[in-house]
């Protein structure tokens, strides 16, 4: 008995990564870490190939198209249009509770992003609403980003 | 399309009660093993020489990796020849097959076992969810809490707003499939299902309700695979593979096509599979189609050819997809009604084919099946397909 409860007092009370969907988004951990760094800045950036002026989305070490490892940080359109989106209602995972609307987003980058769209009421986005960024604080010195529209964040 | 002669064969297949089942994932994988002998006494394990497991996260549902030695010993098989693991998220059980396919095409080896398992309810509700999640991608859209009922939803968003299709055509391909399973004596729910059920169903992601979903599911299922030559000794009737194909054109999700509401990569699956097969869309007597979501086998019918772009809402509507219609949409019940335990589904629609071709479906027969086609997705434009014959 008394190992049992060891075991489950290590799981609650010691990091268990595994079991966290965050991101490891320090340098230690992580070779894009700047993105990271310009979301805390408040910036949403990926990465564009120095050879091919490929921009892709997520960002990366080595460029998809021409296989270079010489890639640039830049920023995104500061507005994105919704291509869809829903409204999950139930079956959502532990953190995300309901009511959340999820979104395709589209940038004039090329960029598609799959994000939630908070602080708003689900009738509030129809297709083609414009959204801009938010970031949200996670667990350990981390961030996550989601998206708000672009008319509530001015109020 | 292989030589008579030179083709490989399905020569056995069995599964289990699909369900919430009192059973750990590897007594779900004993119970398919056995299933699967049982249907032929003339293939015993010590027969066995090759084996691969389909299984999606048993590391997270199991707390167990390296699952293949363990399922091929709870099988009572010790395989000299070749054994894996396979794992393609919801498509595995087809991947396991193509790979047994292979493996015998290679010359490696002359007959495989293909067991596929999955133990998906566990104890926590809500740590069932967050499994969901590890088939995503953990760092651009798991993090965000995206599953997959929120992007199929998004598909049907796109779908309806640009092919007018409605709610209760969804709506009908869960009643249709429910419906079927009511003879499917492995299918996890035998109650069918009524419109006015599924539309009052409670949401899950709009438009997708309940009943437009699939269902967490434990289960496993059991194929042999053979070449030929083997399948002839071994089996009355053996049933072959036609044709196969295999596609994937983006990750994560946000890069597979910028026009949701088409999956151009179904399409061009198809096609291949068709003519590897030698047959078209009209020569099929039954598909068991990917129908994890509503929306899905709405896009199927139309992507594989079964009536045109756009028109797979009121090709549902019309009765076109059941018995007496154009071809019979998953006879078994689908993902819909028989549960959807990933690594099990492909396994599962293949055991479906290979009881329709020999004509052992009781109630759920479609009368004289000659071809049967089998397809799972595992993302917008990641698919896997086999096309089965019979003997003609």
């Amino acid at each position: 008995m008394t190992a049992a409860r060891d075991i489950e007092g290590y799981i609650v009370d010691r990091n268990v990564y595994s079991m966290d969907p965050v991101p490891l988004e320090a340098k230690e951990y992580n070779r894009i870490y700047p993105f990271y760094d310009h979301l805390k800045q408040g910036r949403l950036t990926t990465t564009q190939c120095v050879d091919c002026g490929h921009i892709c989305w997520p960002p990366r070490i080595v460029c998809p198209q021409c296989i270079s490892d010489q890639l640039d940080w830049v920023d995104f359109p500061k507005v994105g249009h919704v291509y869809a989106y829903t409204v999950q209602q139930n079956g959502n995972p532990p953190g995300f509770p309901a009511p959340m609307i999820y979104a395709l987003i589209d940038f004039d980058n090329g960029v598609r992003i799959i994000c939630p769209v908070v602080d708003c009421k689900p009738e509030d986005v129809e297709f083609g609403s414009e959204v801009v960024l938010k970031v949200v604080p996670a667990p350990r010195d981390r961030v996550l980003f989601f998206f708000q529209l672009k008319s509530k964040s001015h109020q | 399309m292989s030589r008579q002669g030179d083709r490989v064969a399905i020569v056995a297949a069995g599964m289990t009660r699909w369900g919430k089942r009192a059973a750990t994932f590897r007594d779900l994988v004993a119970e398919a093993g056995k299933a699967t002998f049982d249907a032929n006494p003339n293939i015993k394990p010590g027969d066995i020489k090759s084996f691969i497991i389909s299984t999606v996260y048993p590391e997270r549902s199991a707390f167990q990796g390296h699952p293949a030695p363990l399922a091929a010993e709870w099988c009572g098989v010790r395989p000299s020849e070749f054994h894996c693991r396979v794992e393609n998220q919801c498509g595995s059980g087809t991947t396991a097959i193509r790979t047994a396919y292979a493996a015998i095409k290679s010359g490696l080896t002359q007959m495989v076992m293909c067991v596929g398992a999955e133990k998906i309810l566990i104890p926590s509700h809500e740590e069932i969810f967050l499994n969901a999640m590890a088939g995503c991608d953990r760092e651009w859209e798991a993090c965000f809490g995206v599953t997959p009922p929120p992007l199929f939803a998004m598909v049907a968003q796109a779908h309806m707003k640009r092919y007018g299709t409605t709610e209760e055509q969804l709506a009908l391909v869960a009643v249709k499939n429910h419906n079927h399973s009511l003879s499917n004596p492995y299918a996890h729910h035998q109650k069918g299902a009524t419109l006015e059920q599924v539309m009052t169903s409670r949401p899950i992601a709009s438009p997708l309700k309940l009943f437009d979903c699939s269902t967490n599911t434990d289960g496993a299922a059991g194929v042999i695979v053979a070449t030929e030559e083997l399948a002839r000794d071994l089996c009355d009737q053996p049933v072959y593979i036609l044709g196969t194909a295999q596609i994937n054109d983006g990750y994560p999700w946000a890069n597979y096509h910028k026009d949701w509401s088409s999956w151009p990569a179904l399409k061009t699956a198809g096609e291949k599979a068709y003519q590897m097969a030698g047959i078209s869309p009209s020569d099929v007597d039954l598909a068991e189609v990917h129908d994890c979501f509503s929306i899905s086998e709405i896009l199927e019918y139309e992507e594989l050819g079964f009536c045109p772009k756009g028109e797979g809402g009121r090709f549902v509507e019309s009765g076109m997809a059941d018995f007496g219609g154009r071809v019979v949409i998953n006879p078994s019940g689908g993902l819909m009604a028989c549960g959807h335990p990933f690594g099990a589904t492909g396994i599962r629609q293949a055991y479906e084919s290979f009881v329709q071709l020999r004509g052992e479906a009781g109630d759920r027969q479609v009368p004289g099946a000659k071809i049967a086609l089998t397809h799972n997705l595992s993302g917008l434009g990641e698919h896997h397909l086999l096309v089965y014959g019979r003997e003609s």
